[in-house]
């Protein structure tokens, strides 16, 4: 099982620095402090997308209709705004209101009319993006006015000043430390595995350093950009809730065997039903960072990205049967999808290399995902 | 060797680890006879078809058997069909959204020019349905059809294949009387043609309208043969039972308290809506262990899921615990109220099975470990854990290790441990012991004796008889769904239990109709 794993760790390794240097090799500026302070951007909107969707799959379901939400709910936000003047916190108040409540919905008509999530999700693909369409009037509506920045607008500009980004990695590192100490006293107090104290220093040292590297490197442009602090924010959250809330393991027990959760006294139901209701509302965080990141809701925010948050799940390591999957695994597969598409729009190919890329890279995700199940 | 020997098995010896599922077998089968199996469950009549049928391959048993006098060296179903066999089990095999014709050729359709030929299909399947008799469409599709006739499809479809020894294993569990007369009617008709039935039922009544002799097993071993015409249900009950308690089961007596949970004239539907529990009344005190016994599918397990909220329709009745209404609609209402449920499939119901043992122990009772932060507090859990692991004497290496590698008897008291650490009154165990070996089997009779003396009540539900009369205070027999009999601990004897468990089919008045 560890071997398992650390065999999947070290190819997801492998594949980021892959894809780096392919791109590297074709176009220098790849790497460079600018592109790379946009990459961390558009992962950003792909990984809170997957984190996510990451709570449905582990529970044994699925959702399609996440890139339409995107739209929508950035769009609603945008429209709200832009178009009736609200103040930008309260249009995204709303929107995001509106996001977790349209979400629990589905979750709720899955669980009580056991129709396949597929089957649900789909239908909202569709419906969503008609309703998207409707409330943006099929227009462009930008997300702030004459250059005006607002709540909304900054969440994709604004980037910290580098001695906070110093500062925050600095927390960081501390914080690190100090839940890897405290957890390595508990292990030992209850006699479990502990790794050898090189080894765990060594990883604390690699984890610290690239770091303080990364935050170097966006520190060469503009800094942390807020939606990285963001995303680091969703993770964190969304780690506590996955490992150390009881409904974490619910949806852990779910994914892995539902008979069992069920007759154990697991809410399935409630369990179920929240998973889709926090994914909602992540799906509508995804939607400012992206119409943010865009500049202004058009038709076309958040085509397709259902499946980038769903590759970037599988290819992090998270069962499509459910029961398994770790928010680390998914920020890498995130990167390793955000640095795919961010490559291919820098190299300039054209808009059906990109399907044919996702796909392929969709597919394989998948299969390799068969493959290790079946061992 | 006589001509007339289609099948003749010699010293089978079949073991699983830690349990010896058949013990030095003889059985032989003749041209043209039904030859029936009896035994308790877990006698060892599943093993044997098993064995007989190619399942178990050749050299994972010991002992051998000849079919037509070549010796059988089965290397899986294929081979033993090759030979003339057909098995026909309890579960059907059918593409229900085929038609019967289709089912019927499955794999073997005839083809013309590389195309199915699909006249040929519909004329030889009403043939062949001609042939034997039965009135059924070839084009109709299986679905549509009830389970009696689904039955008779199955049988067609195993005698298309030319076989010459029919093994049908609880063919009618799920028919009804017509249906059941209408399967017997055919087992006589193609006993005429020359084939060779062996027939496994619990049912004695069919037993002794369709069998030539009957053998019983026990415990893994032949205990005898005979001629049906010269035996009695009566007889072939006592040869089922035949043994003593042993003296594995330390009763331990307890003054038994107040009355906890009452279920009154219970019925259940299950989602497809057929009645698998009829008017089952019962109640269990403090200390007090009461035993449900029957036959496989009696009910048992339908009527304790139903009563924790995870089984089937409630169409009648109503269930009082400590005297105040409760119809939990979840098992997580049953255990905050205090019952809980060791299920009998741990497998499928009772264990996420690629995550570790603490994770499974933790897993009912996370509520209580659970600080007003929302997180759950790992230190409190893992010392929790450790506590009831050692107490039940799991031998794992770790709490973290991966539930599925364990053996199943230390499964099992994984799911044991995760109801324990539920803190409840009232513990139902459904098939504690099924699956796993003596020692464990043992620790989990002490287990119950422990509980009862602490004052829990406990409903246990066993097929094993000398548990049940080991460990109950009170027994309740089910029969087909309905109470086929009541007795307390002074009135219990294998054969009185076993009568009232098959009662439903030795009163009925329809057992004249099989002549």
């Amino acid at each position: 099982m560890n071997k398992q794993l650390s065999l999947r760790d070290f190819s997801l390794f492998i594949a980021i620095i892959a894809i780096w240097t392919f791109f590297a090799i074709i176009s220098p500026s790849y790497i460079g402090a600018r592109n790379l302070s946009m990459l961390s951007i558009e992962m950003s909107t792909t990984a809170v997308a997957a984190l996510g969707v990451l709570l449905i799959i582990v529970c044994g379901h699925i959702d399609l209709a996440i890139g339409s939400g995107i739209g929508l709910f950035g769009g609603l936000a945008a429209v709200l705004t832009t178009l009736y003047g609200w103040p930008a916190p309260a249009a995204m108040f709303l929107s995001l209101i509106a996001g977790i409540a349209t979400w629990t919905c589905m979750g709720a008509l899955i669980v009580s009319q056991r129709i396949p999530a597929f089957i649900i999700t789909l239908g909202g693909l569709l419906v969503f993006k008609g309703v998207f369409w409707k409330v943006i009037n099929t227009s462009t509506v930008p997300v702030n006015l004459g250059g005006e920045s607002n709540l909304y607008s900054v969440l994709t500009t604004y980037y910290l000043p580098s001695v906070y980004g110093y500062l925050l990695a600095t927390g960081v590192t501390v914080a690190i430390a100090f839940a890897a100490l405290k957890s390595r006293s508990s292990r030992k107090r209850h006699h479990f595995e502990v790794e050898e104290p090189e080894t765990a220093f060594y990883k604390f040292m690699l984890k610290a350093i690239g770091l303080f590297i990364a935050v170097t490197v966006l520190n060469m442009y503009r800094g942390v950009p807020l939606s990285g602090v963001i995303l680091g924010a969703t993770a964190v959250g969304i780690y506590v809730l996955t490992q150390h809330m009881a409904f974490g393991r619910y949806l852990y027990a779910i994914g892995g065997n539902e008979d069992a959760a069920m007759v154990s006294g697991v809410p399935v139901r409630r369990t179920t039903i929240m998973a889709f209701s926090i994914a909602g509302g992540l799906v509508a965080l995804t939607g400012f960072l992206q119409t943010s990141y865009a500049g202004s809701s058009t038709t076309s925010v958040g085509d397709l990205m259902e499946l980038d948050a769903i590759a970037a799940c599988v290819i992090g390591g998270v069962s499509l049967k459910g029961g398994r999957g770790t928010v680390m695994g998914v920020m890498a597969g995130a990167l390793i999808m955000a640095s795919l598409l961010n490559g291919l729009t820098l190299i300039s190919a054209p808009p059906e290399i990109k399907f044919i890329t996702r796909g392929i890279v969709l597919a394989l995700a998948v299969w390799m995902d068969v493959r290790l199940n079946r061992k | 060797m006589s001509l007339d020997l289609v099948l003749k098995a010699e010293g089978i010896t079949k073991t699983f680890p830690g349990v010896k599922a058949l013990e030095d077998v003889s059985f032989d089968l003749r041209r043209g006879e039904v030859h029936s199996l009896c035994g308790e469950n877990g006698a060892g009549k599943s093993t044997l078809i098993k064995t007989l049928s190619g399942i178990w391959n050749f050299g994972t048993y010991e002992g051998s058997f000849s079919v037509d006098g070549k010796k059988a060296r089965f290397g899986g179903i294929a081979d033993a069909e090759a030979a003339g066999l057909a098995v026909i089990y309890q579960e059907l095999a059918l593409v229900n959204e085929m038609t019967v014709a289709e089912n019927i050729y499955l794999g073997h359709e005839p083809t013309r020019f590389g195309f199915v030929d699909w006249d040929k299909m519909y004329k030889d399947a009403a043939a062949l349905l001609d042939h034997f008799g039965i009135e059924i469409d070839p084009a109709e599709r299986v679905g549509n059809l009830g389970v009696g006739k689904q039955q008779l499809v199955e049988i067609v479809k195993a005698l298309k294949k030319e076989s010459h020894i029919l093994i049908l294993d609880e063919p009618t569990a799920a028919l009804t009387e017509r249906e059941v007369t209408i399967l017997l009617k055919i087992i006589r008709e193609i006993k005429g043609r020359g084939i060779a039935c062996i027939y496994i039922t619990h049912k004695l009544d069919e037993v002794f309208a369709i069998s030539d002799r009957i053998t019983v097993l026990r415990d893994g071993k032949t205990i005898t043969t005979v001629n049906a015409s010269e035996s009695s249900k009566a007889e072939v009950i006592r040869h089922m039972v035949g043994r003593n308690i042993d003296e594995l089961f330390p009763y331990v007596k307890t003054k038994s308290g107040d009355c906890l949970l009452e279920a009154r004239n219970i019925s259940v539907e299950n989602d497809e809506g057929k009645m698998v529990v009829r008017d089952v009344s019962f109640q269990v005190a403090r200390g007090e262990v009461l035993g449900f016994g029957g036959l496989m599918g009696a009910g048992r397990s339908e009527l304790l899921m139903n009563v924790i909220g995870a089984f089937g329709k409630r169409i009648s009745g109503e269930v009082t615990l400590k005297g105040e209404p409760f119809a939990p609609r979840t098992p997580q209402g049953a255990i905050e109220k205090g019952l809980v449920m060791v299920t009998e499939d741990r497998k499928r119901y009772g264990l996420v099975l690629e995550q570790s043992n603490g994770f499974n122990l933790s897993l009912s009772s996370l509520a209580g470990i659970t600080a007003s932060s929302g997180l759950v507090e790992v230190n409190r859990e893992v010392r929790r854990n450790e506590a009831i692991a050692s107490q039940l004497q799991v031998k794992a290496p770790s709490l973290e290790t991966i539930t599925e590698t364990l053996s199943g008897g230390n499964q099992q008291k994984i799911v044991i441990g995760k109801a324990l650490l539920c803190e409840p009154d009232i513990i139902f165990l459904d098939e504690p012991t099924r699956g796993i070996d003596v020692g464990a089997k043992l620790e989990v009779y002490e287990l119950v004796n422990a509980l009862k003396s602490e004052g829990k009540a406990i409903v246990l539900v066993s097929s094993e008889m000398p548990e049940l009369m080991g460990l109950s205070d009170r027994i309740i027999m089910l029969s087909e769904g309905a109470v086929g009999g009541e007795f307390d601990r002074e009135d219990f004897s294998q054969e009185a239990l076993l009568a009232a468990a098959i009662s439903a089919s030795v009163d009925t008045p329809s057992g004249d109709t099989y002549e």
